[in-house]
Order: structure tokens, then C-alpha cells, then sequence
């Protein structure tokens, strides 16, 4: 009987929003002027930043570079203030672990890694407010920050969640729906591709619409910051 | 960025600078440079603020939790410091590397807000020996570009100034032990008064003369730093040395006094900005980070 | 003392007259994975790489295209070094017979001990008392000239400093930017007759110093002055930095008349106020205005 509270009869959820609604998203990329690359990116009330340092020498343990190709380095943590109970260790626990390495292993795909002998690629995100979807909003964050730091990558890297009430797939989940029983799945996508497997259609039309929306914060960033040249 | 290197050419003329009065950046010895402070931007806490100084960016949250009171006293609340020195600022502070200065940082927190006046804690208290309020005030490193100490405790008090704490309401319940009751009216809350709350200082030793608001590479050409918590009305609660030099007696007592005059001219403005700042109300444009 | 604090405001980049806007639209902005051409006669260049027979961009930039070669620009990007650059990099190791530079590149560069000029002469075999005595002409956290010899297989760039013009720098300010805001020009070291010198190192690290005296200049190479630099010269080298930083801030290209009439245009102001956003703003419509000038 969850299923009636997540969606109405009238096809509305929680929020307000139908089935295969995207939240709202608001991007902003160089937040940080320090780091090689950086973002910020807002899906409803779910805040992350996203901080890429590199390409770089490889620091502390040498053992770890690759002499055909870059290191990619991934740590997800949240604010200990970020979700309504308070978080005891920001990061360390299993599943921040866990989503490091899932970081780690989408990035790798994406990454032109095989440019950068040698070196080490550091992405950092940090969730500011945690309301569902973490992962895919951290995906989609450092999408920004490799774009950023004009890294080469073959193609986006965009993600979303998705869960099912009643056979009707809902998109983009936020807390209380993720929380609220039935089965969810994020899933990460280079849209152009298809690649990284998907199982279900409506995550791949959820992922390219989530794709749509940081196509347009790239181009935006770019013709504002283009630099005036003379020839 | 937590240190950066600089050659003894560039410490030279660096401590030249300070001498005429002159730094690199063109701010004399005493100046801050451009600060942005912003309270309201995270809205799963009970009160935050963000504090960009210069290339320093800050964020604080801080949660309001009901527990159970410290034995020592009973009637009062307490405040829980925590600071997070994120991978964000630099790769050195990936996985454990912040934690050392994290620790620092917090423990400097304590002390500077262990005395009585800083914060009324008896207005915390819930019920004498049962219940009372604990603040956890989160602090987030995002950027590290010096001055840690300062950015962070305008930060505090721009948290504590934006925190709205939900009234509770005692009852006797059916078996004759206490109920709370929270109010369930977001607006019907407690404010804190952060009137005595006080802003920590940093003073850099650089050669003969001292600087506040020190950059990275003004820090790596000083041998030792005080640091001083000032009140409103130039009461200092708490003083450290930091840094591996040594100081001498002459300089501690004039950094100090150099200290009281800066940190008493700090929260004028502050609470000005922050009072401003609640005016605009609804009408003011949230930035955060999409400045 | 003054402590300068206010609320954050949505700023919006600052605008360009009409005549930059249609330049703009000009410009072939892609983002990865756009496709730029399904044509085979075009060869590959930096930024893209073929994808089913179709040349498609891998990062989001500007086009460029050279006749047959196309390839794509980032904004922002890590130094890379081509023969001939100047660099300025800062020394983070010493090692065996060479020293290892940091120059803003993916991996840190090269300094040979046979690639720098000894005191006492250029012709003079290295001995194996230069080798311990290393640290005697440069080490850990000096600042250096140098210009790229040549680029290894990985990357690495090999720096050299066999000439006069080049060596360790003495007192100064470091400034810290993009790389792709140095315009590539004739020569990175000017005087400017505002009273300071620059390097504008192709790596993005620029050097401002005072300009040496007539005596200074002969002795090159390893001689650093420790002399205190006087207030007149200190007030300009402080002013071009914080000029240096706004147009940085505001995505302008550097070269030496940017840098001179952003100099000028920031004289009404104290130096401190530079880099307040307003001031800044205001700073940088002049400079635009004086540029557009110079050009027509």
C-alpha cells in the first residue's frame, strides 16, 4: 500500500511532480578558483560540489602510477550536517567506500585516461544537502569539474535514480521516496552511446533528460567565459 | 593549499613589505581583505552561515539536538565543535590528512567558547538534570587560501545569529515523568543572542612587526602566530601560540593589544551585515554557491 | 585598519561592447562528445578523437582549425609545454645531477645540471663537486627561468637556462593563472614604463621584480640582490598584481599592452581597492574600451 503514498491517483508524487519529472537542476561550474577544475550543482534540495585536482604527478606511494595511463582518485564524503540527522564522520564509513569506488570505476570509463601517462587525476565530491539521488547528483557534479578542468572524456557522464511503484517508473527520487519501500537503481549513462548498461528504458529517457540539462550548463559556461582573442 | 613554498628571495621582500607597511597585495598591516558572508544555505540544519575570505571559503552548519546535560553542570546546554577539513581545499587533506589540523581547529573552538559569557547556556537548558539543548556546530573547510582561524569564527557566530531553535513545551505526563512537547510552528522559535560571542584574530609575526589576516606565503615567512578570541567590548577569553618559533614578551603584550583593537572593530560591521541581512527577509536573492 | 565586509550578489560576467559579441558568434563552441565533422580528410589534432569514423570533440572548448588539422581549445587546462616556451617554475626536488621543476603541467618538469649556466663560465665541465653542491646554486622552493628544450614521450617537459636571460629570480612577486590566458608573443620579458619588469611565463606563472639596475644586469645567472626594493617600486609591483588578478578574474587575454592599460585605468584607485568586485568591474570595462581603441 506504499505505492498509493508515493503516487496519486491523478499521477502526482510527493512533490508534486509526475512520474517521469525530472527535479530541478541548477548548475554552476570554476566555484573554486584553487582547484583545476570545480562544480556546483543543485537537484531539488540535494547540494553537491565537485572539486577535480589535475592531471598531476602522482603523490605519496609512486607504486601506484601506471606507465600507460592516468590514476584516477575518487572520495565521496557528506557534510556531517547534511542529512536531518546528524552525520557522525563525514567520510570512512563503508558506504562512503563504496561509493568512492563506484565514482572511481564510472570515471575511469569516461576519462581519456590513456593521454596522461604517470600522472593522477583527484576528484572530490561532498554532498551539502542530502535529500535522494546522492549518487547520481555526485556523478553528475563531476561530470562538471572533469569538464571543468578540461580533461578529456569521449562523452558526458550523466546519472539518475529511478524506482518503481506499481509498475509506474518513477524518475529521479528524491529521499522520501527512496526511503518509502519499492526498488530503486541509479544508474550512469554516456548518452550519446547508450553505453554503461542499462536496464530499464525509462532510465536511459530519465538519464538523457538529465544529459539535456547539463549540455545546456556547459555551453552556457563556455560562452560566458570565452576568452576574447585577438587575431 | 595548506602551505605553500617560498624562496628566500621572495621571504625578503616579503618581509620588507611589512616593515614599510606595504604588502604584496597593497593592504597595510592591519586590513582584511574582501570578505562575503551569507547565512541561510543549507536548509536540512537549524542554522548556517558561509564566509569567503579572500580565497578561504567556509561553510558551518549547526544542529540543535535535545540530550541529556553534562553531569558538571546540569543546568545548562553545551556545544559540540566539529571541523571537517575537506579533500575540496587540497589533496593533502584526502582520506586522514585533515584530521590533524582538524582536530586543532576544534580544540582552539572549545577554548575559545569555554567561559560563561560568550554564550548564555542556561537559556539552553530544557529541564535542570534531564534535558537540555546541544548544538552541534559542523564546520566545513571548502577553500584554504590563510586565515583559517578568523574565517571560521565569523562563520560561528554568523550560525549562531542565524539559529532558530524550536520552542519546547513541558508537560507532566499520565505517569508523572516529563513530556517535550516541540512546537510544531516553524516560526515559533528561540534566537540565540550571539551579542557576546567572540571573533578570533589571527596575528602573524613576520620580522619585527605583525600582520592579521596573513596569506599563505605571508604565513611561511612567520615564525610563530597568536591567536586571540575578542569580544564585542575588547575582552579577550582565550589566547594560543601557534607555530614552531618563539616569542618574545615585549611582542606577545603588543600583539595582544594590536589584537584587541582589531577584533573589537570586527563585529560592529558583522552584526550590522547580519541584521541587514534578516531584514531583506524573503526578498533577498540567495546566492550560495551559484554566485 | 579596515576590514571590508559585505553580502554575496549574483554577478553576471562582465559585458563586452557589440563589436566582441559578433566576434563571439564566430566562435565554434563544442562540449565532449559533439560530433564536429564526418568528413575523412581532416586530420586529428589536441581535444578530439574519432569515434566511428566521425572526428568528435573530448573536451568543451573552441575549434580551431589549421587547414587540414583540427583540433580543440579548453579554457581552462593544465601548461602544455612546447619546444621553445618560457616558463616560469618553482623547484620542488633535488636530485641526482638534475632538479626536479613544478610548472603547472601534469607532470613536473626536468632541469638538467648540464642544461645550467655555473658561475665561472659557460665552457666548464660539470666536476663531481658540482653534483654535491647542488643545493649551493638552486634548491627546494627557488624560483627559476627557463625555457622548454624539448618534451618527453610522457609529457615531461626538459628545461634549460643556457642564457643570461634566464636563471634563478631574485625578489618578487609570483602571480598564479590560467595558462591559456598568456598570449603567445615575440618575447615574455618586457620593462614596462610604469617601473616594474614582467616575465609572462607560457605555464602561467608570471613574475614581477623590480627592474634591476645597469650593474645588476652583468652579473645574470645566480646572483640574487638582497637589498630592501624601494616603497616607489614596491606600490607598482603591488598595483600590477592585483591589475593582473582582475583581469584574470574576468577571462582577459595577458599581454604587455593589457597588462599597461589596466595599470592605467586602476591609477584613480588605492591599490587595495583593486580587487573589491566593483572596482574591478569598473577597472576592466576601461581596459576593454582602451583595447577596442587600439584596435580600430
Amino acid at each position: 500500500m506504499a505505492g498509493l503514498e508515493l503516487l496519486s491517483d491523478q499521477g502526482y508524487r510527493l512533490d508534486g511532480r509526475k512520474a517521469t519529472e525530472l527535479r530541478k537542476v541548477q548548475a554552476r561550474m570554476g566555484v573554486f578558483s584553487q582547484a583545476d577544475g570545480s562544480a556546483y550543482i543543485e537537484q531539488g534540495n540535494t547540494k553537491a560540489l565537485a572539486v577535480v585536482y589535475g592531471p598531476h604527478e602522482v603523490r605519496g606511494s609512486r607504486s601506484r602510477t601506471l606507465h600507460d595511463r592516468a590514476v584516477i582518485n575518487c572520495q565521496y564524503s557528506m557534510a556531517t550536517f547534511s542529512t536531518a540527522e546528524r552525520k557522525r564522520r563525514p567520510h570512512g564509513d563503508r558506504k562512503s567506500a563504496e561509493m568512492s569506488l563506484h565514482l572511481k570505476q564510472t570515471f575511469e570509463a569516461a576519462v581519456m585516461t590513456q593521454l596522461y601517462p604517470r600522472s593522477q587525476i583527484d576528484i572530490y565530491v561532498k554532498i551539502l544537502q542530502s535529500d535522494g539521488g546522492n549518487y547520481s547528483v555526485c556523478v553528475n557534479a563531476a561530470t562538471l569539474a572533469v569538464i571543468d578542468a578540461g580533461i578529456p572524456m569521449r562523452d558526458y557522464v550523466c546519472a539518475c535514480t529511478v524506482g518503481f511503484v506499481d509498475e509506474t517508473p518513477l524518475a529521479d527520487l528524491c529521499y522520501a521516496e527512496e526511503g518509502g519501500g519499492g526498488s530503486s537503481l541509479a544508474l550512469a549513462l554516456l548518452p550519446r552511446g547508450g553505453q554503461i548498461a542499462l536496464l530499464q528504458m525509462d532510465a536511459m529517457t530519465a538519464c538523457k533528460g538529465v544529459s539535456k540539462v547539463l549540455d545546456e550548463v556547459v555551453r552556457q559556461h563556455l560562452q560566458d567565459v570565452s576568452v576574447l582573442t585577438r587575431e | 593549499m595548506a602551505t605553500v613554498q617560498v624562496s628566500e628571495a621572495e621571504k625578503v621582500y616579503i618581509l620588507h613589505g611589512i616593515r614599510d607597511d606595504l604588502r604584496v597585495d597593497g593592504r597595510s598591516c592591519e586590513d582584511y581583505r574582501h570578505m562575503e558572508i551569507e547565512t541561510d544555505v543549507v536548509s536540512n540544519t537549524d542554522g548556517s552561515a558561509k564566509v569567503t575570505l579572500g580565497h578561504t571559503v567556509v561553510l558551518v552548519g549547526i544542529k540543535a539536538e535535545i540530550g541529556k546535560p553534562r553531569p558538571m553542570v546540569p543546568d545548562e546546554g553545551y556545544l559540540e565543535f566539529f571541523v571537517d577539513c575537506s579533500a575540496n581545499a587540497t589533496p593533502e587533506f584526502e582520506g586522514r590528512g585533515g584530521e590533524e589540523l582538524g582536530t586543532e581547529l576544534s580544540n582552539t573552538l572549545y577554548k575559545v567558547f569555554n567561559n560563561k559569557r560568550s554564550l548564555d547556556m542556561k537559556s539552553l537548558c530544557i529541564s535542570p538534570g534531564e534535558h537540555c539543548w546541544l548544538l552541534y556546530v559542523d564546520v566545513l573547510l571548502l577553500q584554504c587560501d590563510g586565515n583559517l582561524y578568523d574565517a571560521i569564527s565569523i562563520a560561528v557566530k554568523a550560525a549562531l545569529f542565524n539559529t532558530k531553535i524550536p520552542r519546547v513545551h513541558i508537560s507532566a505526563d499520565d505517569e508523572g515523568g516529563k513530556e517535550i512537547e516541540l512546537s510544531d510552528d516553524p516560526y515559533d522559535c528561540v534566537r540565540i543572542n550571539v551579542e557576546n560571542v567572540p571573533c578570533i584574530v589571527t596575528l602573524c609575526k613576520v620580522g619585527h612587526r605583525h600582520v592579521v589576516d596573513a596569506t599563505l606565503q605571508e604565513k611561511a615567512c612567520s615564525v610563530a602566530s597568536l591567536i586571540i578570541s575578542v569580544t564585542h567590548k575588547g575582552t579577550v577569553t582565550c589566547v594560543r601560540k601557534v607555530g614552531g618559533g618563539s616569542l618574545d614578551p615585549e611582542s606577545i603584550f603588543e600583539m595582544t593589544e594590536a589584537g584587541k583593537r582589531v577584533g573589537k572593530a570586527l563585529h560592529a560591521p558583522l552584526m550590522k551585515l547580519l541584521q541587514q541581512e534578516e531584514s531583506l527577509g524573503k526578498k533577498r536573492q540567495k546566492v550560495g554557491f551559484l554566485g | 585598519m579596515a576590514s571590508d565586509m559585505r553580502l554575496p550578489v549574483l554577478r553576471k560576467a562582465v559585458s563586452v561592447s557589440s563589436a566582441g559579441s559578433d566576434r563571439a558568434d564566430h566562435k565554434d563552441l563544442v562540449v565532449p562528445g559533439d560530433v564536429i565533422t564526418s568528413d575523412p580528410g581532416f586530420m586529428r589534432g589536441h581535444g578530439t578523437y574519432i569515434d566511428e569514423e566521425k572526428l568528435t570533440a573530448s573536451v568543451a572548448g573552441e575549434v580551431e582549425r589549421v587547414d587540414k588539422l583540427i583540433c580543440v581549445r579548453p579554457i581552462k587546462t593544465r601548461f602544455n609545454g612546447e619546444v621553445g616556451d618560457v616558463v616560469v617554475g618553482r623547484i620542488t626536488e633535488v636530485q641526482q645531477k638534475r632538479w626536479k621543476v613544478e610548472t603547472n603541467s601534469r607532470l613536473d618538469s626536468v632541469l638538467l645540471l648540464s642544461s645550467v649556466n655555473l658561475p665561472g663560465g659557460e665552457l666548464r665541465r660539470r666536476s663531481a663537486e658540482d653534483e654535491l653542491t647542488m643545493r649551493d646554486y638552486l634548491q627546494e622552493g627557488d624560483l627559476i627561468s627557463a625555457e622548454v628544450q624539448s618534451v618527453f614521450s610522457d609529457g615531461a617537459l626538459l628545461l634549460h637556462t643556457r642564457s643570461l636571460k634566464y636563471g634563478k629570480l631574485g625578489q618578487g612577486v609570483l602571480v598564479q593563472i590560467s595558462p591559456a590566458l598568456i598570449k603567445r608573443q615575440k618575447t615574455h620579458f618586457h620593462n614596462l614604463p610604469c617601473g616594474a619588469s614582467i616575465i609572462l611565463g607560457n605555464n602561467g606563472f608570471v613574475w614581477l621584480y623590480p627592474t634591476p639596475g645597469q650593474q645588476e644586469e652583468e652579473a645574470g645567472g645566480f646572483y640574487t640582490s638582497l637589498e630592501p626594493v624601494s616603497l616607489a617600486d614596491r606600490e607598482v609591483i603591488s598595483r600590477l598584481r592585483n591589475c593582473l588578478l582582475a583581469l584574470a578574474a574576468h577571462k582577459v587575454l595577458l599581454y604587455d599592452t593589457s597588462i599597461l592599460y589596466c595599470y592605467e585605468s586602476s591609477l584613480p584607485h588605492q591599490v587595495k581597492d583593486i580587487l573589491k568586485p566593483e572596482v574591478m568591474e569598473e577597472i576592466i570595462m576601461l581596459t576593454h574600451h582602451k583595447l577596442m581603441e587600439q584596435e580600430s
